[in-house]
């Protein structure tokens, strides 16, 4: 018997995943940039952080102080989210020695990360490799229960911890020691845009892809669910929807790839006093008087059979 | 509350970026050759000194002195954006002389007092090399005795080909925005029109790409410019019209671009 399933904390998406991602597994988060991975990956660990679980977002990206800041735009409280800084130091090309960066890094709050970048030590860069990381993942692990966690990225793990060399190898242990955890993950990677599968897609248990093209009228966003093991899913591409509040997921609305043209009319634009201005991360940004009146249609992808503007 | 924004000195760009850029963060101008990259940068710093911040160029790509004619050719005074030479010097090719710290050799002077370009003793020495490695060393003493707010790199595509080794050159550039960040700098990176098919890691690694496109039809160049990324922000995700006068890049955030450019904009954008 499966577990009760963990809920990602957008509706929508815990539609097409059958209620929600079987526990203790790893997935990706897909997606060239701009698409919303580290968005979804920070609903997920807020959603558990709200329900009173331990939960962690590995930050090897972008500087933790930089990530708080982003996702303030959301109006997201994620004080009570755990966060660890895995991002590396500036490197020092003198002959100095390196130190352990497992006695410079602790796990702390969101809420207790300084507002300032992290400053990389006058006496000596630390070292942080990716097996670093794998091995204070497993000790922090060891010492309290998480129920959730997200790396994010895998992409620069990939470019920027491992040796060329050595690549595959260390990311297969890699993946392989946080699977062993028995911690629901989600693991965020950058596709390039025309993309073909990695060593990651085969190890994962499923894959959510998220999507974004123009159609002619504007941006188009969608997400699918490439695979899902063990879990009935749903196959189709839907539409989805960065707003002020975070994603939206339309399991409701399929979509024509390319096109953008949903088969179903979305809800129609918001008046122009409702917009939100400034906020939300891929809503456009200009108060709607700016965008002619077929265009901001064009963002809420209605079809051109539901009455959107002939072109 | 919003966070202070930095002018990108294009007010039409400005409103696309929701304000414009969130400051300290790296970002990329991308785009095809002649497309006004280095215009873009150079309006960015330009921007930065008339607020009496203190701007600096690095070029690779163009000597200096070329740099000056060509943006003196549109009126502007840049006299105060700080310049610094990375220029690749004349190869020496003699035999196995070691190689100089290019971090003793490069200045940073005014663009105003940008000479003609300075010739390398190329006979009595060995060039310096330039590499991602040797230009955040080289910015490093630059950083520590000024307080930089905005700096240009003119541009990453000659930058990693002037690197030896591939297989540094994704740490080392890691490196070197993150000593950019660390410093409190807000950083443009020029850099070509990247392969579809391969992920930069310039891109994925910097908080933003301001992307710039050019078609010829008709006898007429059409341009324009999309946002493609931008972390922590709101921004304009429709491509707008982008003109280049004597006064330099103006961008409409209110209009829509020709159809045509539209379909070719398109075809970049594949759908997975």
């Amino acid at each position: 018997m499966i577990r009760e399933k963990v809920k990602t904390g957008i509706t929508g998406l815990d539609e097409m995943l059958d209620g929600g991602l079987i526990p203790g597994r790893l997935y990706l988060v897909s997606g060239t940039s701009g698409t919303g991975k580290t968005t979804l990956a920070m609903r997920f660990l807020m959603e558990g952080a709200q329900n009173g679980e331990r939960v962690m977002y590995v930050a090897v990206d972008e500087p933790p102080n930089e990530v708080r800041e982003n996702m303030r735009s959301y109006g997201w409280d994620i004080s009570r989210v755990h966060v660890f800084d895995g991002t590396p130091d500036v490197m020092s090309y003198d002959k100095t020695p390196v130190r352990d960066v497992s006695t410079e890094r602790r796990v702390q709050y969101f809420q207790d990360v300084s507002k300032e970048i992290r400053k990389t030590s006058d006496r000596a860069p630390a070292d942080m490799t990716v097996n670093t990381l794998q091995e204070m993942l497993r000790q922090e692990m060891k010492e309290r229960r998480y129920t959730r966690m997200a790396i994010d990225s895998l992409t620069s793990l990939r470019y920027f911890y491992i040796r060329t060399s050595e690549e595959n190898t260390s990311l297969i242990s890699f993946l392989r020691v946080l699977s062993d955890l028995g911690i629901t993950t989600l693991v965020t990677v950058q596709l390039p845009e025309i993309s073909k599968p990695d060593v990651e897609a085969h190890i994962a248990r499923g894959e959510i892809r998220l999507h974004k093209w123009f159609d002619g009228r504007g941006l188009i966003r969608g997400v699918t669910i490439e695979k899902l093991r063990g879990s009935k899913h749903d196959d189709r591409l839907r539409s989805m929807k960065v707003t002020t509040e975070g994603i939206v997921v339309k399991p409701s609305v399929p979509m024509r790839e390319g096109t953008g043209a949903d088969e179903e009319s979305a809800e129609p634009p918001p008046p122009p006093d409702e917009a939100p201005q400034g906020s939300a991360q891929g809503q456009p940004s200009q108060s709607p008087q700016e965008i002619p009146k077929d265009q901001a249609a064009g963002i809420q992808g209605p079809s051109e059979t539901a009455g959107g503007p002939k072109q | 509350m919003t966070q202070d924004r930095l002018s990108t000195g294009i007010e039409g760009l400005d409103t696309m970026l929701g304000g414009g850029l969130i400051p300290a963060r790296p970002y990329v101008v991308s785009g095809t050759t002649g497309t006004g990259k280095t215009m873009l940068s150079v309006q960015f710093l330009q921007q930065g000194v008339r607020k009496g911040e203190r701007a600096l160029f690095v070029a690779i790509d163009e000597p200096p002195s070329e740099i000056r004619e060509n943006v003196r050719a549109l009126g502007w005074d840049v006299g105060k954006i700080r310049i610094l030479d990375a220029h690749p010097a004349a190869k020496a090719y003699s035999k196995r002389v070691s190689l100089v710290e290019v971090a003793a050799q490069r200045s940073v002077g005014s663009l105003m007092e940008a000479g003609p370009s300075q010739k390398t003793d190329a006979m009595k020495k060995a060039s310096p090399e330039l590499s991602v490695q040797s230009l955040q060393l080289m910015l490093r003493q630059e950083l520590q005795e000024t307080k930089y707010s905005r700096l240009v790199i003119d541009s990453l595509t000659s930058l990693k080909k002037l690197s030896e080794t591939v297989e540094d050159i994704n740490t080392s550039l890691r490196s070197l925005l993150r000593f950019i960040s660390e410093s409190g700098v807000t950083c443009l990176i020029v850099t070509d029109l990247p392969d579809p098919t391969q992920l930069e890691p310039e891109i994925f690694i910097t908080r933003g790409e301001v992307r710039l496109h050019r078609r010829l039809a008709m006898g007429k160049i059409d341009r324009c410019v999309t946002i493609e990324k931008f972390r922590g922000s709101a921004h304009d995700t429709f491509p707008r019209p982008m003109t280049i006068s004597e006064k330099g890049i103006s961008i409409d955030p209110r209009k829509r671009i020709p159809k045509a450019l539209l379909r070719e904009l398109q075809a970049f954008t594949h759908f997975a």
